[in-house]
């Protein structure tokens, strides 16, 4: 949207002190996750702006996890819906700067409630059946959502159980996950692992202190603080910017770095931010590219493209 | 032990596979290129295709995407802790699918580079290179995929009759187009099986020493040798070669660059006189000049004047005996005599009306003129070994430095000889190659219609069933005649001037190849032969005689020498034990002309004693008598006392 009238609104928000701003980053909420503000506890006082170390390519070996999901309405045992899913998630171990392929997992579901699912009768074997909970009345909205929530649980152990089979084989590696380590226990200890978490829908901080988490300019990142519900796996996060946000939004290549907890030690947390910024090149060819480092795109297209 | 799988063949709806044409990616080291003949095995088919075109991308969406992951600074551009991936994705036409029938799109299976095997299948060579008649002739390597494989043409397509002829196009100096010629015929000479019948060459060359040294051989590398070896040839110049050339001008000293004394003994004198000239004169008068008035003349001479005794009373009493140019000019002189005097007037001699007797003399004076050195005046010809051509025996014809007009004689000559004796099978040899350079300028699109240029059509279209065959080079192939190369049963490129690789007719070759070609290599070439279906590059060693430049360094041309030391060098190449001052005392005080037609009959005659013979074609000298002063009458004596005494 170029039109006249709304330049003409950010120049007066620019000249009343507010960040103009054109579009909302694709991706930065997540799925099924309500906007809120869970304030976090700055273990790296005071909350600030903090130049990164210069970006540094990571000598030892770096790995990228990622998962994909598909689903699809296949059909309906009378008002019932069955959805099929494809899941898959895979470890590629990068060498000489190459990514390679470590492991991976795919599954392929059909979801439905149990007596849905009992009328399509016998499946192929490479396809499973997972029933829905039939705890309540059918309905079709509220039974795809279902179905969706538990495609992403799927999601879930399988990316938990590439990481796994990963370590076992590959222990020193960094092993750079795309999204929240709090997600398993063995994540959030493990100090190889990072997560890099392009949604914001929750956010650790409100008024001044979000402004300077929000605005951080590029090559910054924010002091570091531990997110208040994640107890069942205490991590460290900070805010990062990857990509100037000038002219663009607020989110724009803004990311939340996680690592695991343990006594705060900023030269590290600036090494780790500079291995990150280093690692913004190459640009993916992704609409989410100002988050997206392109490790994890090339998970991602990997996993779409060996279906 | 299995090929190792380069790449895989793939089809997209953009890009499906034929039946004569697929794609294939590989990874960025996997040996292929432009050129590559490679094979696909898969569903119960072999498939061999040669490549044709590479792409080669990224997963780069934006241009400023890169820009903006280097922060706009390009040294920085590959600091990125990631490559991007890139995909080598070629495309091949098909060669061969193997069963032929049914023509079905080439299917999806690995791709391997091509053995020695698959190169003798995908060009069709095991058909004629091997089995029960061979008649394979090398050409060169094919060298694209790193085998080495030797690529073999068919002698019957070469040199016929099932077709025939060769050309070949570059751009002067890089494209080694001579040196293809050169090392081709090495390899007929060696490898053309005898069940094939004899074969010889006569090269015209028409630049500088460029083929003058073909008997002379050249240093060759390891590398070359080894080539040579390869294509199982012996790298060894032509052993049985005869340059001929025109004398210039003063009518001793040949009009060649080979005129180094250490070579002198292959050189021998091409001189016609006028019987060889009337049954060309078409080719030396100007097309507009020969109208029906003036070749019924030159009809006229031709069969009932030159070379017989031809009776004219109302000329003259005794009969005219035309021999040479001169004695022709004194028939018309006696003609013109008549028409002026006796016939008080008169405008028509015999039918011939003065204007065009007077046009025919013109222009036949004017060829003696012109090409003086190769047309004699006093009819001795020397002249090639029509009906004793040596099998394997290269005769080359210098006609470098002469005038075009001469050029375009000895041409039409030569080749109208060699038909005349093919068809009547007695020429020496079974199949005689005729090789002339510079086909632009004697068979060009454009420009006047000539003699040489339907000639050299004829040639093309015609020669095949004789046994004679065209190898033509040019440098602009868009600018020769469409029927005489396109009539090459076998043609060649060697490195092309792309703005005539921009032309339509060079509009299916792939732009890949074009690029290729640009740039190729001295010593490579693409090849199209009957057999092959799809044109091939191939590597030939360098040959194994010296090219022009390097002869005309070792052997540099001796200046013209005098007339009288020019005489003596001649007879003495004949007969080393005369003494020159022998020559030079019966030459001394004779007129160049008469000396000159002496040493035509030496060389003609090749006498066992030359001297003597020379000696004997010199016209008698009667030697001078002193004659002593009249002795008169003896005066009276004086007497004083008459008065009318003399004294």
């Amino acid at each position: 949207m170029s039109e006249r009238w709304l330049e003409g609104l950010r120049r007066r928000i620019r000249l009343a002190g507010g960040h103009p701003a054109t579009a909302v980053p694709e991706a930065s909420t997540a799925r099924g996750e309500e906007p809120r503000i869970r304030l976090a506890e700055v273990v790296e006082p005071p909350l600030r702006a903090i130049r990164c170390a210069p970006p540094t390519p990571w000598e030892a070996p770096v790995a990228f996890l990622d998962g994909v999901q598909r689903t699809a309405i296949v059909g309906y045992a009378g008002t019932e819906p069955l959805l099929a899913a494809e899941v898959a998630a895979g470890v590629r171990l990068r060498v000489d700067r190459q990514p390679r392929s470590a492991t991976h997992l795919r599954r392929r579901l059909l979801l439905g409630r149990a007596a849905a699912l009992a009328r399509v009768g016998a499946l192929p074997p490479t396809i499973e059946a997972m029933a829905l909970p039939d705890d309540g009345p059918a309905h079709p909205v509220a039974d795809i959502d279902a179905a969706r929530r538990a495609v992403d649980d799927v999601r879930g152990h399988l990316e938990r159980a590439v990481a796994a089979t990963f370590r076992t084989t590959h222990p020193d590696a960094w092993l750079l996950v795309d999204g929240s380590l709090t997600v398993s226990p063995d994540w959030a200890r493990d100090p190889r692992m990072v997560g890099v978490v392009k949604s914001h829908t929750t956010l650790p901080f409100e008024a001044e202190s979000l402004e300077v988490y929000l605005t951080l300019p590029i090559g910054h990142r924010s002091s570091a603080f531990r997110p208040p519900t994640r107890t069942v796996a205490p991590v460290h996060a900070f805010g990062m910017r990857l990509h100037d946000w000038t002219g663009h939004d607020l989110l724009h290549g803004l990311v939340r770095i996680e690592c695991a907890a343990g006594p705060v030690d900023t030269a590290a947390l600036d090494l780790l931010a500079g291995r990150l910024l280093a690692e913004r090149a190459p640009l993916a060819a992704d609409p989410r590219a100002d988050r997206m480092l392109y490790g994890v795109h090339d998970v991602e297209r990997w996993l779409r493209a060996v279906r | 032990m299995s090929a190792t799988t380069i790449g895989q063949v793939l089809a997209t709806d953009l890009r499906p596979a034929t039946p004569h044409l697929f794609h294939f990616w590989t990874g960025a080291d996997s040996g292929a290129g432009i050129g590559t003949i490679v094979r696909v095995e898969a569903e119960g088919r072999v498939v061999f295709g040669v490549v044709t075109e590479a792409f080669a991308w990224s997963d780069l969406a934006r241009p400023l995407d890169a820009v903006i992951a280097a922060d706009g600074d390009p040294s920085r551009a590959g600091e990125a802790p990631t490559d991007r991936p890139t995909i080598r994705l070629w495309t091949a036409a098909v060669l061969r699918q193997l069963p032929e029938e049914p023509v079905q799109p080439v299917p999806f299976g690995p791709v391997t580079l091509a053995s020695d095997a698959d190169v003798r299948l995908a060009l069709r060579m095991e058909g004629y290179a091997e089995g029960d008649d061979p008649r394979g002739l090398a050409l060169g390597l094919y060298a694209a995929g790193g085998t080495g494989s030797p690529v073999w043409l068919d002698a019957d397509f070469l040199l016929g009759p099932e077709a025939a002829h060769l050309n070949i196009t570059g751009v002067s100096g890089l494209a080694t187009k001579t040196s293809a010629v050169t090392f081709m015929l090495s390899s007929i000479f060696q490898q053309l099986p005898p069940s094939r019948g004899s074969v010889a060459a006569i090269c015209f060359n028409v630049k500088g020493p460029d083929l003058c040294f073909l008997d002379q051989p050249a240093p060759l590398g390891e590398g070359d040798l080894a080539l040579w070896r390869r294509l199982g040839l012996t790298p060894t110049p032509f052993t049985d070669m005869t340059l001929y050339a025109p004398y210039k001008p003063d009518g001793v000293n040949l009009n060649t660059l080979r005129s180094h004394p250490a070579l002198t003994d292959r050189v021998e004198p091409l001189v016609w006189g006028l019987r060889e000239i009337l049954d060309y004169a078409e080719v030396v008068l100007n097309r507009d000049d020969v109208d029906a008035k003036a070749g019924a003349l030159l009809d006229f001479l031709g069969e009932r004047v030159v070379g017989r005794h031809f009776e004219a009373p109302e000329l003259r009493d005794a009969p005219f005996a035309v021999e040479s140019f001169a004695d022709l000019d004194e028939f018309f002189r006696a003609i013109f005599d008549y028409l002026e005097t006796r016939a008080r007037g008169a405008e028509v001699w015999r039918t011939h009306h003065v204007a065009t007797i007077r046009k025919v003399r013109n222009r036949l004076g004017n060829v003696a003129t012109r090409s003086h050195g190769l047309v004699t005046d006093d009819g001795v010809a020397s002249d090639l070994p029509w009906g004793a051509f040596r099998d394997r025996s290269v005769t080359v014809v210098d006609v470098a430095g002469v005038d075009p007009l001469a050029q375009d004689l000895v041409f039409a000559r030569v080749i109208s000889r060699l038909r005349e004796h093919l068809e009547r099978r007695d020429l020496g040899v079974d199949q005689m190659i005729v090789f002339v350079d510079e086909l632009n300028k004697y068979a060009a699109t454009d420009g006047p219609e000539t003699y040489v240029k339907r000639m050299l059509l004829d040639l093309s279209e015609r020669g095949r069933y004789l046994g004679l065959v065209l190898f033509s080079a040019q440098q602009f192939r868009s600018q020769v005649l469409r029927r005489v190369v396109g009539n090459a049963g076998t043609t060649v490129y060697g490195r092309m001037d792309s703005d005539e690789l921009a032309l339509p007719g060079y509009a299916t070759l792939p732009a890949a190849v074009k690029a290729r070609l640009a740039a190729l290599p001295k010593g490579e070439l693409l090849v199209r032969h009957p057999h092959f279906t799809q044109p091939i590059f191939v590597r030939f060693p360098r040959p194994a005689m010296l090219s022009g430049r390097e002869g005309i360094e070792r052997f540099p041309a001796t200046p013209d020498l005098p007339f009288e030391a020019a005489v003596v060098q001649r007879l003495r190449r004949l007969d080393l034990a005369i003494a020159a001052d022998a020559i030079r005392e019966a030459i001394a005080d004779r007129p160049e002309g008469e000396v000159r037609r002496a040493l035509g009959a030496v060389a003609r005659e090749r006498p066992d004693d030359v001297l003597s013979f020379f000696r004997a074609c010199l016209r008698r000298v009667i030697a001078a008598e002193p004659i002593a002063p009249p002795r008169g009458i003896a005066p009276l004596s004086q007497r004083d006392d008459d008065p009318f005494a003399p004294y």
